[in-house]
């Protein structure tokens, strides 16, 4: 218990400013293409 | 689904480029961040969740929607000098354009439309009907700037079907740059180890 408990510390630590950094900016630019774009595979399943 | 496709394809050619060169991945320095999820989360609530969905009328979808563009607009304006986000910003005033023009939504021909209907539940649904997540069904001659309409399509032959516009291209063309375009700046090289 201890040891998987100094494991997951460990593993967040080593997720750093960067990385949180990447992830926002990659989900902002996905949800920027999705607000402005209007390409449309949803006909037929949603109306 | 295409547009995904493109961030994460240029988010891949980003690493591989930055591996080849021996540096970091850099994430493009956007601001304003903030903005986009302001802009889009409303967008995503009433074109998505289909509770809300159901609740807004169409009139309030297209204000919001066209709200909701004009935000995301200013956030690629305001970071228009990075590399590929020019070229981004076209794309999403050329659908804004004719989305604006058309009632708020995106004209689809229903020939086009045809390719994802059977012709009887295309008869079913009246011209100037919302279909799929943002489209509108209109006949070309009703529609303004009917080249900048979702008019293109992948082969015929193509599993994945999907109807998608001119700023689209450039949508998909911009975002793709903007993530893997690395700078370019001393190449870091390995250090020899001699004994």
């Amino acid at each position: 218990m201890k040891n998987t408990l100094n494991h997951l510390v460990l593993s967040v630590s080593k997720v750093n400013r960067q990385h949180i950094q990447m992830v926002f900016v990659l989900v902002s630019l996905a949800m920027l293409v999705l607000g402005v774009g209007a390409p449309d595979d949803s006909i037929g399943t949603s109306r | 689904m295409i547009l995904l496709v493109a961030v994460l394809a240029g988010f891949l050619v980003g690493m591989v480029w930055a591996w080849m060169r021996r540096q970091p991945y850099e994430v493009p320095d956007l601001k304003h961040l903030w903005l986009v999820f302001l802009a889009y989360l409303p967008q995503f609530a009433i074109l998505y969740i289909p509770g809300i969905r159901q609740q807004v009328s169409d009139l309030w979808s297209a204000i919001l929607l066209t709200v909701s563009q004009v935000l995301l607009l200013g956030f690629a304006w305001l970071n228009r000098k990075l590399p590929g986000m020019t070229i981004l910003l076209v794309g999403a005033a050329l659908n804004f354009t004719v989305m604006a023009a058309n009632g708020g939504f995106m004209p689809i021909s229903p020939q086009t439309a045809s390719r994802f209907l059977s012709q009887q539940e295309l008869m079913d649904i009246p011209t100037g009907e919302r279909i799929g997540v943002k489209d509108i069904l209109l006949q070309p001659e009703d529609t303004r700037f009917e080249f900048l309409a979702d008019r293109f399509l992948p082969p015929a032959w193509s599993t994945y079907q999907v109807a998608f516009s001119l700023g689209d291209v450039f949508l998909a063309v911009g975002v793709f740059w903007l993530l893997a375009r690395q700078p370019t700046g001393t190449v870091y090289t390995a250090k020899r180890i001699t004994t």
